[in-house]
């Protein structure tokens, strides 16, 4: 049995951009035939040159922005996609040359939440679910009893899921990658839609999903998340993994610099320009709260005692106020500033 | 660990899992209460339009009629009628139902959850149409009782031969849809195709007139349409005393045109099947 769960080699994904997307050439544009010689059409690379090794028994979060990557290295882990170039492997087997070993080995929850079907019942999913993981029937009867108390869903295994809440939905889901007992479990985005409540008792199932031995491969752009659940976390942006280490790792990245965080109301960004040219500052990101005309300035500096008269006079000009200020340790989504100059939620 | 994984390989495991697909749907089948329609009252209403316009022309002493049993051999026109438009509701809904099966699935959000399963993948595709066939097998036997209980159709021939008939149109009519399933996954849209098709069913293969009154290049056509063979056979079949040797040659015909279309389905469904893997097309819609 191969040491790591899953191990990827200069993963690439591309794929053919759409006509409306892709520019048409000179050429193309005057000429009126639609046949003869075609030009190679543009691709867009989703994933570019990934390579991962995740030990067995480990929770590893994969950490980037909406269109990083994330969804299409899950999508070719879990064989529903052929890489374009490069090798990867899940519990030693191929994804391309040993599909059917591979979804063997895997439980996946893509993100979203219709992968079960409305006009079932929980129940009904998960023993059609189980026939379709050839799971013999007197066993599948047991595990589908078993998984829907875990869950605890007994009371409304009955109903249909149409019924059900967003958070029960994605506990059938769950139930549904945990069927067969896989070794190894990608879960894309788990926690996406969910309510704070459901997201946590979410959060607190992957950690017991750990502690009975599963790998889990997870994928999110919640920063809390990924650092509160994962032993290690690599960041990939525009396809590519720029970093790679534990939480703690990661934030000794640039352990040396203070994050301020304010708080403004009304933001200009002649301000922003300004604050950038204050000598010491590293980053400067915006960032627009909820709240109409609030913002959250992120500043990354090395000395923050000695910018901040500078930054406190700069930022209430031009109708801008502030509101409020912290002076913080490092997170997650400050290393992603810091390694890629934009914020995970850009 | 709790232990090893829990899913066994083999050929039990993968009828196990068509067994599932079948009963999956036709659990969602029968939850849709709208199959009620098209089992008892489509099947009334969709023929009266022809039936309707043959007695005006039949003449108000039915001397038109001569006309069509000189054409047709048959004396019974709402049969003749009957029968072809009977046939082409059963191809126009496999084309509706089996041709986008995979599609409607897409929609679902349930395709790829199915496809990540270490199953037999055309089982979704054979399993869909499991229900979907015993479901036009009842539109059949509740027609041909309607057309007896309301319109007086005399089905003179030989029950078990017109089964015969049936069972031999099963493997086009269904190679058709499965070709079609496939290419609605990679176009994603296919109704303009559909349209085509019933559309040429409906003029070539002589649903409501005998193929004899189409000019010869269209009857040249209608030879490469499996209904063409379908409607005749049915029709001699149902409606005359015949044998089997009446319907025999139109049976090998049947026999071919379905290990043809069988054929070209599953190998544009392996095909379609690499194809998405290739460009991400199962998780597009």
């Amino acid at each position: 049995m191969s040491d790591w769960a899953v191990v990827t080699e200069n993963l690439v994904k591309k794929f053919p951009q759409r006509a409306q997307a892709a520019e048409k050439t000179e050429a193309k544009k005057k000429s009126f035939w639609p046949f003869g010689k075609k030009e190679p059409r543009p691709m867009f690379t989703a994933v570019d040159g990934v390579n991962l090794q995740i030990k067995r028994g480990e929770i590893f979060g994969l950490l980037g922005p909406n269109g990083a990557g994330k969804s299409t290295t899950i999508r070719m882990l879990c064989t529903l996609l052929e890489p374009t170039s490069g090798r990867a492997a899940v519990n030693g087997f191929d994804v391309v040359k040993q599909a059917n070993e591979v979804r063997r080995s895997l439980g996946t929850v893509l993100a979203g939440e219709r992968s079960i079907y409305w006009k079932l019942s929980g129940r009904e999913n998960l023993t059609y679910f189980a026939a379709l993981n050839h799971i013999p029937p007197a066993v599948a009867k047991k595990r589908v009893d078993d998984l829907i108390e875990r869950m605890e869903l007994k009371e409304r295994a009955d109903e249909l899921v149409e019924k059900y809440s967003t958070g029960m939905r994605q506990r059938i889901a769950i139930s549904r990658a945990l069927l067969a007992r896989p070794p190894i479990l990608l879960l894309d985005e788990p926690t996406l839609g969910l309510d704070p409540q459901a997201a946590r008792n979410l959060r607190e199932l992957i950690v017991d999903l750990q502690k009975e031995g599963h790998t889990i491969l997870l994928t999110t752009h919640y920063m809390e998340e990924a650092d509160q659940l994962s032993d290690r976390i690599g960041i990939i942006d525009t396809g590519k993994i720029i970093a790679l280490d534990t939480p703690e790792g990661l934030k000794q990245r640039i352990d040396q610099a203070e994050v301020i965080r304010l708080e403004v109301s009304g933001w200009d960004d002649k301000i922003g320009a300004q604050l950038r040219s204050v000598a010491g500052v590293d980053t400067l990101t915006p960032r627009k709260l909820e709240q109409d005309s609030q913002w959250e300035i992120s500043l990354q500096t090395a000395n923050s005692r000695a910018i901040l008269p500078v930054v406190v006079e700069k930022v209430n000009h031009n109708g801008t106020r502030l509101l409020n200020m912290n002076i913080v340790r490092p997170t997650l989504e400050d290393v992603f500033i810091n390694l890629t100059g934009k914020a995970l939620r850009d | 660990m709790e232990s090893t994984t829990l899913a066994r390989t083999g050929v039990i495991s993968n009828l196990r899992a068509l067994q599932a697909v079948i009963s999956r749907e036709w659990t969602i089948f029968m939850r849709y209460p709208s199959w009620i329609i098209s089992l008892f009252i489509w099947p009334l209403i969709f023929p009266m339009a022809y039936l309707l316009t043959a007695r005006a022309f039949s003449g108000p002493d039915n001397t038109g009629l001569l006309q069509f049993q000189a054409a047709t051999g048959q004396s019974e026109y709402i049969g003749f009628i009957a029968i072809g438009t009977m046939i082409w509701m059963w191809q126009n809904v496999v084309l509706w139902n089996v041709g986008f099966a995979l599609r409607n699935e897409q929609h679902r959000g349930t395709l790829e959850s199915n496809w990540m399963a270490p199953t037999w993948r055309f089982a979704f595709l054979l399993g869909s149409s499991v229900p979907q066939l015993v479901s036009m097998l009842l539109m059949l036997g509740v027609s041909t009782l309607e057309y007896t209980l309301f319109f007086g159709v005399r089905f003179e021939g030989s029950l078990w031969l017109s089964l015969l008939v049936i069972l031999f149109a099963i493997p086009p009519i269904y190679g058709l849809g499965f070709t079609f399933a496939s290419l609605v996954i990679t176009a994603r849209e296919a109704n303009a195709f559909v349209f085509l098709v019933r559309g040429v069913v409906m003029i070539f293969c002589g649903i409501t007139y005998p193929i004899a009154v189409l000019p010869g290049w269209m009857q040249a056509i209608a030879a490469w349409l499996p209904q063409t063979y379908i409607i005749r056979a049915f029709r001699t079949a149902a409606l005359s005393a015949s044998s089997f040797d009446a319907i025999a040659p139109d049976l090998l015909m049947l026999a071919l045109f379905g290990a043809f279309w069988l054929c070209l389905g599953y190998t544009i469904f392996k095909w379609m099947e690499r194809r998405a893997r290739q460009t991400g097309a199962i998780g597009q819609y």
